[in-house]
This record gives structure tokens, sequence and C-alpha cells, in this order.
């Protein structure tokens, strides 16, 4: 078997009993990414120095023996909007080309804390903004099963590196979808996070009420090992939750069944514009999740439809905020070629901004707008309380929700970039999650044409032990998730 | 969205809201953001339907308030590495253009 095939727990015990070395590995996955990406265009950055540092101290660790964990000595990429010390970080955005932090997001430092090894960062929609990654300023990431397929954004390039066997494991970050859309298209498993379990100090922010950290791998039982790597309660960040992480996969190891789970299915997620073949997966896996032993039953969330309107106003208005620091004066681009101050602004950001970046920018700036306030976003925000009251409904008589991350597989390059409500709406399944702050996890569950098919787990608040549950028994029954590209 | 909603979306209203988001549009863009504007206006109009008059607006994405640290003093980043990002830098000052040119 090669070093790439391996999943976490098995490479963690071929390292433990020193059968291979880190740096054995990390060469092994160095090697496959200078081979395999300039086809499939994952990585932005590969931080080779680091990487092999990281290694050798790796090994030392396992010499010595002192302190290991599961991820000690294990490569892994990241989204290129966690913030990397030294390494740089850009969002795919011309604006932050050569951008180098002086100092590491807290889910960085986790995995630094654990003995990880960063491989590099990968491809993004700029900023965050778009599900195909063809919106980063830099090139377009391919979808490793067919190349002229988007890999869903905007953690593309994270989902394409998982699913290519460039990476074992990869960190994303999901404000509407951008881990759980990418991870369905490349037939990966993608947890978006409960808002605040993960820290965001040191995420680039782009929507900053909505903006998650989740692990993107093989299998569920491997994103429950990333999982209690990085959660819990950081200082730094605010808004993070305070209650203690649960041992993850040691629970999946005890998992036998899902009796007395159960499950809702909201049927306002099965409807016309569905594509045939997802809409059968989906429900054969359903059917699979029943035969386990959980309890199947058909819910409502009525307001559904209103949820990408709402979505996209509230992400207008806070991205055109959090974007306002890039004016060409601390860091960053800077077109300084003539007159004063204002020129400088005004350049940098026209020159630095791709067009969805600056369309959101100007949408956003127009809601939060004197006269225009009460009427788009003050308005989105009284129907997302509406939205998130249908989720508190259901769980009231459900645990889980089960529905497809997206209405139809990956779609070519180029098909919707021209039309920007058209890609708008291919988030029709995940935005609602993260108006409500719940967690969701995106588990293959089929393939149409060759290309991967995803179902949605979502859950309450904290629920992550449970949707993981469902993801990994799941997977003990089925052999989705360990089919591989053609590029494998 | 009320009356507000009936806004007349044309290169003048696209140009004043380019000037309060410091971009300094091409005049393609301009033409551009004028159709698209209207395109995405009119689709997210669809909320006028949800009434909305009894309901406080959720900020949050979840019920957890804010959690302000403790202030403890800090070994701060050294200011080399800081201004290693700045455009321009002098003294171990950022260094910026005039903020106003006599024309």
């Amino acid at each position: 078997m090669k070093l790439h095939e391996l999943s976490l727990q098995e490479t963690h015990e071929q390292l433990s009993s020193r059968k291979i070395s880190s740096a054995e590995l990390t060469r092994a996955y160095l090697e496959r990414v200078q081979r395999i990406d300039p086809q499939v265009k994952s990585y932005v950055t590969v931080s080779e120095d680091l990487a092999l540092e990281q290694a050798r101290q790796a090994d030392e660790r396992i010499k010595s023996g002192d302190g290991l964990t599961t991820l000690t000595g294990i490569p892994y990429s990241a989204k290129d909007s966690l913030s990397t010390r030294g390494v740089n970080t850009t969002c795919s955005s011309k604006i932050l080309e050569n951008y180098k932090p002086f100092y590491d997001s807290t889910a960085i430092t986790n995995l630094n804390l654990a003995g990880s090894v960063l491989l590099g960062k990968n491809n993004m929609d700029e900023f965050g903004m778009g599900s195909s990654t063809e919106n980063s300023g830099f090139f377009t990431t391919r979808n490793p099963w067919n190349f002229d397929r988007v890999p869903g954004g905007s953690s593309g390039g994270s989902a394409a590196a998982v699913a290519a066997g460039l990476a074992p494991f990869a960190l994303g970050e999901d404000t509407g979808g951008s881990v759980r859309m990418p991870a369905s298209f490349c037939g990966v498993t993608g947890l978006k996070t409960t808002y605040g379990r993960v820290s965001r100090y040191g995420l680039i922010p782009l929507v900053s009420s909505f903006d998650t950290i989740g692990p993107m791998a093989r299998s569920a039982y491997d994103v429950s090992l990333v999982l209690e790597a990085i959660a819990g309660h950081d200082p730094k960040d605010g808004t993070s939750r305070v209650e203690s992480v649960q041992n993850y996969s040691e629970s999946l190891k005890k998992a036998e069944n899902l009796r007395g789970l159960r499950i809702g299915i909201p049927k306002e997620y099965f409807v016309e514009g569905l594509d045939k073949e997802v809409d059968a997966s989906v429900r054969a896996a359903i059917k699979q999740i029943e035969s386990l032993g959980a309890e199947v039953m058909e819910v409502s969330l009525p307001h559904t439809q209103y949820a990408i309107p709402v979505y996209y106003l509230i992400l207008f208005a806070e991205a055109s905020s959090n974007l306002a620091k890039y004016d060409g004066v601390r860091f960053g681009l800077s077109e300084r070629t003539t007159g004063d101050l204002m020129d400088v602004y005004l350049k940098t950001r026209e020159t630095g901004f791709g067009a969805e970046t600056k369309r959101r920018i100007m949408l956003g700036t127009f809601a939060l707008s004197a006269g225009y306030y009460d009427a788009y976003y003050l308005k989105a925000q009284k129907v997302r309380a509406l939205i998130r009251q249908d989720f508190q409904k259901a769980f009231e008589t459900c645990d889980a929700l089960i529905t497809p991350v997206a209405p139809t597989t990956a779609f070519r390059i180029g098909e919707k970039i021209s039309n920007p409500l058209d890609m708008y709406l291919s988030d029709v399944f995940v935005v609602a999650i993260n108006l409500a702050g719940i967690p969701a996890l995106s588990v293959p569950c089929g393939f149409s044409n060759g290309l991967p098919i995803g179902m949605q787990v979502m859950g309450p608040h904290l629920s992550e032990e449970t949707l993981l549950r469902i993801g990994h028994l799941y997977q003990s029954q089925t052999d989705w998730h360990t089919k591989h590209p053609p590029c494998w | 969205m009320s009356e507000k909603a009936q806004i007349r979306v044309d290169e003048k209203l696209v140009r004043e809201i380019a000037s309060l988001a410091r971009l300094d549009l091409t005049d393609d863009e301009t033409k551009m953001f004028v159709s698209q504007f209207k395109d995405i206006l009119d689709y997210v109009s669809v909320l006028n339907e949800v009434d909305t008059d009894n309901v406080a607006p959720a900020y949050l994405s979840s019920s957890n308030k804010n959690m302000p640290r403790e202030d403890r003093v800090e070994e701060s980043v050294p200011t080399e590495e800081f201004l290693a990002n700045a455009p321009q830098s002098k003294d171990d000052y950022v260094l910026i253009p005039r903020v106003h040119v006599e024309q």
C-alpha cells in the first residue's frame, strides 16, 4: 500500500511504530504535489522548507515518545484564508498576493501543537466569494474527477487536494457552504462546524457572523480526529464556545447502530430543480441510515426559499465592511504612482479586487447606505430569525436532518461564471445552515456520470458527535468515500 | 422593502456607491453592475412577502454572547516584522502618501 492511501489512523500507527518517518511521508506528499498538482491546481503556495522542518521536529518527538498525538507527523494543507506565520496568506486575492502574516491562526497553532506538518495553502474563490474557485485571483482549480468540471467553492482547493491524494486532510472554511459544497463535488467528507466551535482567530474574515473553520478528509472518522485537535474555546475569539470538546473518535469507535435516533427529511429540500440521480442517491442513503436503526420522518422548514436572499444580503453587508481594511496603507497591494491618499485607496482597490468581490462590496455598500439599511439589511436579519426558528422547531422532534448538499453534481468550468445570480442559486441547500450557526456534515453517497454526490447531515448547535456518528456508521456499510479519481 | 424597493438603478447610483466603496470603476464595469444590480435587487425583493412586523433581528448565528477576554500584557510583534508587510516605511513608521495634495 502506498503512503498516500493510508487513513489518518493507519498513518499514525505506521509513524508511532516507526515503520515510516514523518520526513519520508512528507516527501512522498510533496513529490505527489509536484507531479500531480500542475493539473489539479489545488495549491497556491507549497511550504516545502517549513514542511520538511516540521517533519524533522515530528520525527524527534516520535523518537522521544513525548507528547505524541494522533496527528503528530501527519501532513495537511489549509485554505489560504487561514493565517500562517511567515507563509503567504493570500485569500487567493491579488490584493494580498505578497502578504505574510506575523502570527498563526489558532486552528493552525493547534495543529502545530499536535505536531502536524503544513504542506501548503489551498486555492479558493477570492476571500471565499464563490462556489467554484473560478473567482480565485490566480487560477481555477480543477475537479480531480473530471478536469473540465469545477471542484466547488469556496474551499475548492482544499477539497481537490484531499480528493486527489495531495494531502491526507485539509482545513477548509465554511461561510455559506464553502466546506460542504466542494466536499460533495470532489467526493470527500467535510464538516461545517457549529459557529464558535473552532476559533476564528487569525481566519481572514468574510462574514464574521457566518464564518466557521472545518476539517475535510477521506472519512468521517478522519474528520473526527482533526476536529478534536482544532476545536475548543479560545480567549482570542470572543464568539468561541466555552463548552468542552468531546472525544469524537473514541465515541465513533464505540458506535454500533443508530437506534433511537430520529432523522428528519425536510420536504422543502426535495423539490423541482433537484437532479434525479442526486435525489435517488440521497434517498438511498437515507434508507441505509434507516436500516442502521434510525427512525425517519418528514419535517418542514417553511422559510427555506428565503435563505438565499437573506444569506446574500447579509453577506454583501458584512463582507463590504470586512474588506474596507484593504486600502493599500499598512499591508498588501498598494498602487502609489500618483496623487494623494484617496488615489491610493481608489486605485489599489480597483486593481487588487476581482469582479465578484467588487460586485459584493458594491451591493453591500448599497444595502448598508443611508435610506436602504432598513429595507435590505434589517429585513434580512429579521427573516434570518425566522429561518433559525424553523430549525429550532425541527430539532424539537428530530436529532438530525438529511438533505442533498447541492442540487446537481459538479458543473462545467465556465458554465455559471457570467451569470452571478445563477452561481448564487447553486448554494440553495447549504446557506440556511450558516444563518442558523448549526453544524452540518457532507458525506459522499453516490456518483452520477463519474461525478460524486454528497448528502448533508445537519444537527442542532454542538451536535458534531451525532453527525459524525451517522457519517461513520454509514461509511462502515458503504464504499463511496473510498473511491478515488483517475489522477489519484 | 416598502417604497424603497422601487429604487432606480442607473449609472449615477452605481457611481455614487463606487465612490462610497472607494472603487475606481471603469465605464464597462459600471454598465455591467447596473444590469446585474437590477437582477439581484429584484431577486432579493422576494423577502417582501415575509411578514416580519413582530420579529426581532438575529444578528448572531447562535445564542452565545460575546465573551471579552481579560486584558493581559503580552509580548507584541517585533516592529520590523510588522513593518515587513507595509508598502513603504520609514524610521519604524508606516509611510503613506500625502492626505491632501494642493491642486
